[in-house]
This record gives structure tokens, sequence and C-alpha cells, in this order.
């Protein structure tokens, strides 16, 4: 269903004040959010001390297997100690720290762990980071500030590691190698083909590199040419390159760039906080690098020195609001997404615009309808306070013609409609969308909601690829339904659909309007029910973005088979709450022989499945084309692929030090042409759930790292 | 070209032996995989196998092997339920008591059971030990649906 809204000022929030707060948090995390379940009060004469020791026991039995022995974290699950988790959870209580647990961990259920068992894990997780001034055992209600109550010795003796460097690290200039040339909004408009100056390279988001030095012919040959190090952490890196430099975005918002063709530093710089988070890409414009921060800030460096140019806040971090993507910048306007808005407070997520020159706020579009709103009604009739999700993690895609921005948004939150006290009818605008809004004014042009009332946590939040067929002018997406949705990107209506993996979530997807039928069990779903379902919330496809390939029409895109068992939980309607709350398990999708991997190739017309290759690895990088006819992908497996985009053939592969992840991008220096590539760690769904299926796949848990590739020179 | 009288007879003939013979020896196949998992939970829902059922007419035979379970199976069986989607048991298979072995079957099946293992609404189960409610299923399909 889609609805146009031009003029429709209702929804545009222009404002211009100050958003301050400062802390951690990432895009799609698993990282708790704050929840005030329904959790009794314990009576105990236990001591806080005697809690937490029983609770080392519960926790090594229930938590470790993720989140690691000591809370030190692994690939399964975020670490829950040190300065990160102070930072997050510091001036939060013991009562929302119990009541997120409760109510999100572990994913697979809780049925087997009490009350008490809740309250003793909480206990071991703030005595290991060095709550030690309180003697009373925790309840359910205990609401001192965590911070607190953490005593300068502990906190000293936590915190071994000399404080994180600040700023500048490494001063350079890029005019040391090349002469500098100021990037404007015509050069992006149509990028010159040695640069790759955007993420996904394009305003249309086609990942498609026109170079073709390399091609199906000669890729058999491509060598590495070098290798840099980053810095360690969750990373799904996309970098850039104009003239011949490399723009890095590192975990921890560092940022480093680097001469393209020797691999050369140049400058290095650590905007903070360095909390070993992704951030999966940044964005250039004029002389500037503009950067998210996992904190929710936007910050520019000066593109030659990496010397700060300014700074503003997106959103306050204290209250949940992060960031996992970067903007991008559309006329000058540098336009960011927002995540982390599953709490109920008042404020909701937005799509803002800023300043490029000076990062002054210009307007904000928020997600969520609120009540008296033209689609307020279909929250049913909730408070606004408990009207949540919405988020825009991914970054959104540009028409300069037409001066919209598209954008996905995610779904409700909760994940299932019960434990939001809502049923499959209430529809939550604008969630789960593809939002088009005017760059100018922020004002909403039009929607299209794929998945009203999503219940399975399987948002359609994804990058929106804009293709011109014709004189037809279309945006598509795919959403962790796996369903390739292709949409007038002028009006919004719907033009077609093409399942690109198995899905049984959906009894009926009607072929004139696109409106989605979910299946009776699922629209009814009550709480600790167990619900299967195909995809799983690793997505048929998630954050890996796919390719247009201009020249054969065909879309390319990363996909993922596994399936899930979900079973909603109780979440009360109290300020400060809300969060996620479901129980999950995953397991292969049937069909595909325990393949989680899937390149899929369809075409912009029909829609059809032109190809497609199938693998046991799932996929973790975006896809990427050129111009000699092939397509880049990167998997778990540690593999690199290049496939023939015209018959999927696999036409060469090498293996890297861990798992490829991020975002494949080509480039030329000097008339030699480079396909560079980034291994990574972190992630998700996307790399749980291979994690629990797909268990016989090793690799080690560190080592990111670009890897640049070229021909050998004849 | 064009075919004469008897050899387009012969064509006929051939044909349809051909089809009677293939109809009375489809090959289905189902992957075995750990029952749904979790973190906590993936060190003890282990194991994998393969699964070969012939369909001639209304009997199917069934013949496969696993291995790798966390503890001895206790049980299989055939279920009716559209793949992902759990459903009842519609017959019993013989499985080794032990963390690997064969798994086998004999049965006849009605109109209605092979229009839904055409429809691959048929999936394996093994029981084990310490996984009462399931460790290792798989849904049936063609055989030729993986050749892909």
């Amino acid at each position: 269903m889609h609805f146009n809204l031009l003029e429709k000022k209702s929804y545009l929030v222009l404002s211009g004040f100050l958003i301050l707060g400062l802390s951690a948090c990432g895009g799609e995390r698993t990282t708790p959010e704050p929840i005030v379940a329904a959790a009794p009060e314990v009576e105990s004469a236990l001591s806080f001390e005697n809690q937490a020791t029983a609770g080392a026991d519960s926790y090594a039995t229930n938590c470790a297997a993720c989140h690691g022995a000591n809370l030190e974290g692994s690939t399964l699950g975020p670490l829950l100690s040190g300065f990160s988790f102070i930072q997050r959870w510091g001036t939060q209580t013991p009562a929302l720290l119990l009541g997120n647990i409760q109510s999100n961990m572990p994913p697979g259920g809780n049925e087997n762990i009490s009350d008490e068992d809740f309250l003793s894990i909480v206990a071991h997780i703030l005595s290991v980071n060095g709550v030690d001034s309180i003697s009373n055992a925790l309840t359910a209600s205990s609401d001192f500030e965590i911070a607190d109550n953490i005593s300068r010795i502990i906190a000293q003796r936590q915190r071994p590691e000399p404080p994180a460097p600040q700023g500048l690290t490494v001063a350079g200039n890029t005019e040391e190698f090349v002469e500098f040339i100021p990037l404007t909004q015509e050069m992006l408009r149509d990028p010159d083909p040695a640069d790759w100056p955007m993420h996904r390279r394009n305003f249309y988001g086609h990942s498609y590199s026109p170079l073709d030095q390399i091609n199906t012919e000669n890729v058999k040959n491509l060598s590495l040419e070098w290798v840099w190090n980053m810095h360690e952490g969750d990373s799904e890196p996309a970098p850039l390159v104009y003239n011949g430099i490399i723009y890095l975005i590192n975990p921890g918002n560092v940022i480093q760039a680097l001469d393209a063709e020797s691999g050369e530093l140049i400058w290095e710089h650590w905007t903070g906080p360095a909390n070993r988070q992704d951030m999966r890409n940044i964005a250039m414009y004029d002389d500037k690098i503009i950067q998210a921060t996992t904190d929710a800030r936007l910050v520019a460096l000066d593109a030659r020195t990496g010397e700060q140019v300014w700074e503003t806040v997106v959103a306050d971090n204290t209250k949940g609001f992060a960031n996992s993507s970067g903007p991008i910048v559309a006329d000058g306007k540098v336009i960011q997404g927002l995540a982390g808005c599953a709490r109920y407070i008042p404020e909701d997520c937005y799509i803002s615009a800023y300043d490029a020159d000076n990062g002054e706020l210009l307007w904000q579009f928020v997600t969520i309808a609120k009540v008296g709103e033209l689609g307020g009604d279909t929250w049913g009739g909730l408070d606004n306070i408990f009207r949540a999700g919405g988020e825009t993690w991914i970054t959104g895609s540009y028409d300069p013609d037409l001066n919209l921005t598209y954008w996905g948004t995610a779904q409700q939150k909760p994940w299932v409609p019960v434990s939001r006290h809502m049923t499959i009818f209430d529809v939550g605008l604008y969630t789960n969308a593809t939002v088009a809004v005017d760059t100018e004014s922020g004002v909403l042009d039009w929607y299209f909601q794929h998945v009203p009332a999503e219940a399975l946590d399987l948002d359609e939040v994804f990058e929106r690829v804009l293709v011109n067929r014709g004189d037809d002018k279309f945006v598509y997406s795919i959403g962790k339904h796996g369903i390739l949705w292709k949409n007038d990107r002028v009006t919004g209506e719907f033009r077609g659909f093409q399942e690109t993996v198995f899905q049984n979530a959906f009894t009926h997807i009607d072929p004139e309007t696109g409106a989605v039928t979910y299946r009776e069990d699922i629209q009814n779903a009550q709480l600790n029910e167990w619900t299967s379902a195909c995809p799983s919330s690793a997505g048929g496809k998630d954050w890996h973005s796919m390719t247009y390939h201009p020249p054969s029409g065909l879309i390319v895109a990363p996909l993922s088979q596994t399936c899930l068992e979900n079973a909603a939980r109780e979440v009360a309607l109290v300020q400060g709450g809300g969060g996620l709350a479901a129980s999950r398990k995953f397991f292969e999708m049937p069909g595909t022989n325990g393949n989680l991997g899937k390149v899929g190739a369809y075409h912009a017309d029909t829609l059809e499945e032109v190809w497609s290759f199938q693998q046991r690895a799932s996929l973790h990088t975006g896809t990427i084309s050129t111009g000699g006819d092939l397509v880049f992908v990167g998997d778990l497996d540690r593999r690199f692929k290049a496939f023939d985009v015209n018959s999927g053939d696999v036409l060469w592969e090498t293996r890297l030090g861990t798992s490829v992840q991020g975002h494949p991008v080509s480039f030329a220096v000097n008339g030699k042409q480079y396909i560079a590539v980034t291994a990574a760690l972190g992630g998700t769904s996307p790399r749980t759930v291979p994690g629990v299926i797909a268990t016989e796949i090793t690799y080690p848990r560190w080592g990111n790292a670009i890897y640049v590739f070229s021909l050998p020179d004849e | 070209m064009k075919l004469g009288r008897k050899s387009s007879l012969f064509v006929l003939i051939s044909t349809l032996l051909f089809s009677t013979i293939t109809q009375a020896q489809e090959v289905f196949r189902a992957r075995l995989s750990p029952m749904p998992t979790t973190p906590q939970t993936v060190a003890t829902i282990l194991g994998e196998g393969e699964v070969i059922l012939t369909l001639n007419g209304n009997s199917l035979n069934v013949e496969g092997s696993f291995e790798g379970m966390s503890s001895a199976a206790t049980g299989a069986h055939i279920h009716n339920g559209p793949p992902a989607l759990p459903g009842p048991v519609i017959h019993a298979l013989e499985v080794t008591q032990a963390t690997g072995g064969s798994v086998v079957g004999e049965l006849t099946l009605t109109e209605e059971q092979v229009e839904a293992l055409h429809n691959n609404e048929f999936y394996i189960q093994i029981h084990s030990e310490s996984n009462p409610p399931g460790e290792l299923r798989g849904w049936v399909f063609l055989r030729s649906h993986f050749d892909n």
C-alpha cells in the first residue's frame, strides 16, 4: 500500500534545537535495550556478594556461550564488561538492566531461568564491572545509578589500558600525494570512472563501476597488490576512493586516509568513542569527509589532513540512540538516519539533514506517526511514548532530478504484535516501508509499506536501488523477507515482486497491489508461543547491499537461506521500557541442501531469476559489478569470488585472512584498475545465525584488513 | 526431419514406457540437519544425514544414514508438514539406536500422502536420548531439486 503525501507538511519537524548526549551503541544491535518486564520483587536475605557469586554459575550456564566466560564478548554476542559497558549502562539502573536481560536473553528462550537467577546474573555482571559499594542484594526495583557504585580503585583496576587516543593521531596531507580537487555535487552525480566517491558509488546505489580493464577473460590473473591491517572490532566497512586516496572507516570511529596505489597511511583520526563498534560507511563532499559516529554524532574532517572541521549531535545517545551507518550527501545536505529507537521514550527515530558546510540542522523527518497526525491512527491507540521502532539504520539513496531521497525504515518494536500490545491490523506507519522524502524540505512525498505490522524481526530497511528503464523510474529493494520489490519511484506505486529465497511468512502476495497476507498462526501468535518461519532474522537479505549492472539490466543480490522459530516475550508498557522481546531458534532452510549463501541475479524488467549460485558459507559482503562484466562477493569462509555477471560462473576466487565482510569497491589510479575488499569481524544476526547452523566453518577472530587486488603489470 | 509412421509409433511406445518407469521410480531426498538451535544449545543438537526415498506407485522405500548426534537415537518418523512447519507423524521408521547409523522404512502411502510428498510436505525427524523432541530433521524434495 502506498500513499502520496506531496505538500503535506504535518510530518515535517523543522527545527534547530540542540540534542545533547554521548555514549555508545550500534545499529541492528542485540546490545541490551532497556526494558522493564514484569519481574516480581524478590525478598531475600542474600547479600549482593553472595548474589553475584551465585550469578557467576547462572551466567556460565546461560550467557557465556555468546558473551564469553569473562564477559569479553564473542562473535555471537557483545562484550558485557569494561569501558563500553559502563558507557552504555553506567547511567542506568539495575532494574532496567534486569528488565532488558529478562525480556531479551537468552535468545533461545528463558523458560528455565528463575527470577532469582536473572537477579543473580545481573549482580554478577555488575560485580565484574566493578560495582562494589553496595551490600544489599539486588531486587527487581533496585534503582541506583550503576556507575555511582563503582569505586575508583575497582574502576581503575578494570581499565588498565591507557586512554584511547583522541583526534588526529597520524598527521599528513593528501596533497603530498596528489593535488586536491574539491568533490562537487556534479561530480557525485556522475562519478569519474576511476572513483568510488560514496557508499554504493552513485546516488542511485548501483554499486557498479564502469571500469573494464579487469574482465571475464583476465580476472583469473587477479593478484594481491597490497594489504593494510585495520583496527580490531566489529566492522562492515565501505571504503571510499577519490582521486587516488582511500578513505577507510575503522571500528571505534577511526578514519584513515591511505594512498590507494601504495597502501601508504597518510592520516588517521580517532573521532571516538573508541569502543570497537561498527560503522559501515562514511561520506565525502567538497573538501570534507563526513562520518556518523556510533554515539549518534556527525563529524566533518578535512579530507586533506583529517583535522576536524565541525561536529553536531544527531540524537541523544544516553537515551539509546545510535548509528551504525553513515550519511549520504545530496545537494550539499548531509542526510543521516538513526538507530536505537526501541525504547518507550518521548523521542522517536528520524531522518535528518544538515548543512555540509557547518553541520547546521536543516530538517528532520520522524518515521513514526503520532496521535493526531496522518497515519497516527495505525498504532492501535497506543500513547505516543509506546510507539517504537522505525529505525533508518541503512543509508538511503537520492534522485537529483526528482530531488527525493529514498530510505528504508525498520519495523515496529518490540518484534511481535502481542509484545507491543497491538494486533496484526495495527500497521504502524511509517515502519517497514520505503519513504521518499523531499531533500529540500524534509517533507514525506510518498511511502510504500512493504510489510505492515511486521511480526518476525524481518525488517525492510535495506538499500534502495534506483534504476531507470527507458522513461520509467523505479526503486528496488529487498528486505529480510527476501522479496525483491519494484516500485515506481515517482509515485511509490507497486510494480512487481519476486521471491528470491523460500519464504512462508505470507500465504499470499497480491500481484496487483503487493499487499501481503501473513500466515494465520503468525497473525495470531501469543506470548511464549513458538512460530516457525522462513527466512530467519539473518534475512533473506540483510545489510550487504546488492548491485545493479546497467549493461545487462541485472540486479545481483547477496542472499541468505536460514529459518527461525520465534516466540514473543512480554513487555510492560512502562516509560523507559520497550525493546525487542522474542526468543529465537534457527535452522537450515528446507530444500537448500544446507547452502546458506546464495547469489541471485534478477532482471530489472521482468524480475525473473536469470541465474543463481549457492554455497554452504553465508555471504558477508555486498555485491558489486563492473564494466568488465564481473560481480564480486565475499563470504564467511574467507573466500572472495568473481562471477561472470551474465552466466553466474565463478571465474576467480582467493582466500583472505578471516571472514570477508564489508563492501567491495573498484577504482583506478594512473590508468590501472583495482578491486578492494575488507576482511572483518562482528555483526549481528547475519553472523550469529550462520554461527549456530554452519558450525564447521571456522575463521580467525581477528584480522580486520583491506585487501587490494590488481592484474600483474605486463 | 519427418518421422515415419512406424518410427512415430516406436517413439510413442518408448515414451509411454519411459514415463511409466520414471513414474514408478521417482526418487526423493532429504538432508538431515540439526533441529532449531541457539548459541546455548548448538553444542547439544548435533549431527547430519541423508535419506533417499523411492516411490513406486504408492509404495515408498526409505533408506538413509546419519552420524554425529549428541546421544543415541531413540526413534525416527516421517511427518506431514509443509517446509519449515512442524506437523503430525504419519509413519515410524527403523533407526539404529546409536549416535550414527541407518534409518529405513517401507510404507504404503494414501493418494493424499502421495500428493503431499510431491508438494514437499513430508519431513523426516530423528529423536535422541538427550533431545526427545528431535535432534535431526530434513524436508523431502525430489532429488533433482538439489541438482541446481
